[in-house]
């Protein structure tokens, strides 16, 4: 292992510094997907559901060890502060110092698991092997049982791949740009062919694995939790329809289980690459994400939501509720008679709730308060349901009316603390929905018939 | 006239308590279960022994009829912190047996005042006990056993335990529940069990030499993870209430 020789000397500590920094720009550390229990020797299992284990100070979850192998890299990717033009401090840890680290944060319950990623030392090739022994050390030598997130370095050799997929629970490629015309201009070492190659041999080795253990109930499990990827938005001048649509394009058809966006962070000042005065695109981010969930829980089509003619998503509106008010011909719906799909694409309800309305549609007859319960947003609901034929208040069905109320801090009906009631009008109430007084009306105020 | 069930605040108990009130045949419509002694006008009490062999059955009959998933949210919501608890999920199993409730549909009808109630208690329980599962830090100890305090709102505990004890089966390990004076005690390669009453003694959780290296090591990694562009301590704040932080070493500013 004469590649180590250089970097002894270090402290850990000094170490776990830059190559934690540097795989910071990562997206991915979620853990769930895998549910496995503890052997009652071994060190570890995995929750279903996947766990938190800490919040860093940008929000984000940690919850995996995350880290590069090394950040020596022989690549020059433009949006990348590994590239082998910056001079920054290189790192490079050794496999026993990965286990170590790992076992220790993990037996404290500081964390969930392993993200293991790694520059590209030498060669691809080189570099997974690097990476595989590693993790075989973890999972036989130290008998590991936890989770394992390990990035497929694009240009391994296949059987290499294949043996990491058997130690892990997740395994990612990342797409790194939306398009290939994106990635030829800041990436130029890699190519989509390579990326998407080992992609599809992930896929087909997951496929045929569950096919095996339909059989063999005991057989090895091939990254079991799904694979992964991720892109940067920002960094080229994709629409908002593109990404979605290869997104889309990714889940059907190479089954993945998430696909990341991760707002560019300009670290590197490169001519090729975008200024960004105020900051990253982290709204552009947010509505991605969404935009994500819609596709894959709720029933919606990427051409749905955006097209050629509108290709990037409403700043003020959540896609949802700008589908909804596009789509107002669909609205209002009867919460006690719509289908399950139709339910879903109700702002303000989510998967959960649409759950609930239907199971306790079965023994009731719902009511507004009863939505309340169920966990329905009603303030952004109201505008497109009713109960029993009724509309919670008078609201009117018209795309201007609507945007208005869902975005603007004056004109919305005001709920009260529990959601239900609103503020009480009064008589020249300027809010959203008191008409205009009719002067017949006055006249009856003055008389007193009203 | 109202009939008060008093017992003690206990799964074991409240379920002994809803045995009874069936074995007596009253009204369930005039019926109540109280675990907190408050007094009612014009009501007639019974004061409930706990009788593990009675809570069984009604543990074996819930099991039954609503199945694991309905059954552990009623566990869930008698471990909280709520004086109408006891008394909700009565109602909730009393709807559940007279309806004929399928198992995994209990809380199909949110729409009801107990069940919602049940519900909720359950949801805010699990959501503790789901954030404890990460948020919780073991500290190596000067003896070599790892050892965990912890002030929850809700009496989670019993259902920590069984997850780090699959997780960790070869460590000696305790955790402390500081608020009701419970320790979780699981010895290596055995059985876990809850323990209460004696005070240990002086230095026992002392940390081990090592254990300031580890620390330091994950606070540093907690810092260099952050990407400082994206800064957003108000996000960080919803989603780790400043009350877990006390106990969560990468908070500590040693």
């Amino acid at each position: 292992m004469e590649y180590l020789d250089r970097v002894q000397g270090m402290s850990i500590m000094e170490k776990l510094g830059i190559l934690t920094d540097a795989a910071k720009y990562d997206v991915a550390c979620t853990s769930s997907g895998v549910e496995r229990k503890g052997d009652g020797r071994s060190m570890g299992n995995c929750v279903q559901a996947g766990i938190c284990h800490s919040f860093a100070a940008d929000g984000r979850c940690i919850s995996l060890l995350k880290i590069l192998l090394t950040n020596e890299c022989i690549y020059d990717c433009k949006y990348c502060q590994n590239r082998c033009s910056n001079d920054v401090p290189r790192a490079t840890f050794t496999p026993e110092e990965v286990c170590t680290l790992t076992l220790e944060f993990y037996r404290r319950n500081y964390i969930e698991g392993l993200f293991l990623s790694s520059g590209v030392l030498q060669s691809p090739g080189f570099t997974m092997e690097l990476i595989y022994r590693t993790i075989w050390l973890l999972r036989n030598k130290y008998h590991f049982n936890g989770y394992i997130h390990v990035k497929g370095i694009p240009g391994a050799d296949g059987e290499l791949i294949r043996r990491v997929g058997f130690l892990v629970d997740r395994m990612s490629i990342n797409l790194e740009l939306p398009t290939a015309e994106g990635l030829r201009e800041l990436a130029p070492n890699k190519h989509r062919k390579t990326i998407l190659g080992p992609m599809r041999q992930i896929q087909n080795g997951i496929q045929s694995n569950e096919e095996e253990l339909v059989v063999y109930r005991h057989a090895p499990r091939f990254v079991s939790g799904g694979q992964s990827t991720q892109m940067i938005i920002g960094a080229t001048p994709e629409n908002d329809y593109q990404i979605m649509q290869v997104a889309q394009g990714l889940y059907r058809k190479f089954d993945l289980k998430r696909v990341f966006y991760s707002a560019f962070v300009n670290v590197n000042e490169d001519k090729s690459l975008p200024m960004l005065p105020g900051g990253p695109p982290l709204l552009r981010e947010h509505r991605l994400y969404q935009a994500d969930w819609l596709l894959r829980f709720y029933g919606f089509r990427a051409e749905e939501l955006l097209d050629e003619r509108r290709p990037f998503f409403n700043v003020l509106l959540d896609p949802k509720e700008d589908w909804a008010v596009r789509h107002l011909e669909q609205f209002p719906v009867e919460i006690n008679r719509a289908s399950y799909q139709m339910l879903l694409r109700v702002p303000g309800i989510g998967v959960k709730s649409a759950q609930r309305i239907m199971a306790a549609r079965r023994s009731t007859n719902l009511r507004f308060e009863d939505l309340k319960k169920i966990g329905v947003v009603l303030k952004r609901a109201v505008y497109f349901i009713t109960c029993n034929g009724r509309m919670m208040y008078p609201t009117r069905l018209e795309e201007d009316y609507i945007v208005r109320n869902l975005t603007s801090e004056k004109d919305r009906i005001r709920f009260g603390s529990d959601g239900m009631s609103y503020r009480q009008m009064s008589l020249f109430d300027d809010g959203a929905f008191s008409k205009p007084i009719e002067p017949v009306e006055r006249l009856q105020i003055a008389v007193g018939q009203l | 006239m109202l009939q008060v069930y008093q017992c003690e605040d206990s799964i074991e108990g409240i379920f002994t308590a809803i045995y009874r009130i069936y074995e007596d045949r009253n009204q369930h419509r005039e019926c109540c279960v109280r675990i907190d002694g408050e007094l009612f006008l014009l009501a007639e009490y019974h004061q409930v022994e706990t009788d593990p062999e009675l809570a069984m059955k009604v543990i074996r009959t819930l099991y039954q009829r609503f199945g694991e998933e309905d059954y552990l949210t009623i566990c869930y919501a008698l471990v909280s912190e709520d004086g109408d608890k006891a008394n909700a999920v009565y109602h909730a199993v009393v709807y559940g047996l007279e309806r004929k409730a399928g198992r995994g549909h209990l809380f199909d009808n949110l729409a009801d005042t107990y069940l919602h109630k049940v519900f909720s208690l359950a949801r805010g329980a699990r959501n503790e006990s789901c954030h404890l599962k990460g948020f919780l830090r073991f500290e190596e100890t000067r003896q070599g056993f790892l050892y965990a305090t912890i002030g929850p709102k809700n009496n989670v505990i019993t259902f920590l335990m069984p997850h780090f004890a699959d997780r960790f089966p070869m460590e000696d390990f305790i955790v402390h529940d500081r608020v009701r004076g419970i320790y979780g005690v699981h010895p290596a390669g055995g059985q876990w069990y809850l323990a209460s009453g004696q005070q240990p003694e002086e230095g026992t959780f002392l940390p081990s030499a090592a254990e300031e290296q580890y620390q330091q090591l994950f606070r540093h990694f907690c810092s260099s993870i952050a990407i400082k562009d994206r800064k957003n301590l108000h996000l960080q704040r919803n989603l780790l209430p400043l009350r877990f932080r006390n106990d969560m070493v990468e908070f500590d500013s040693r």
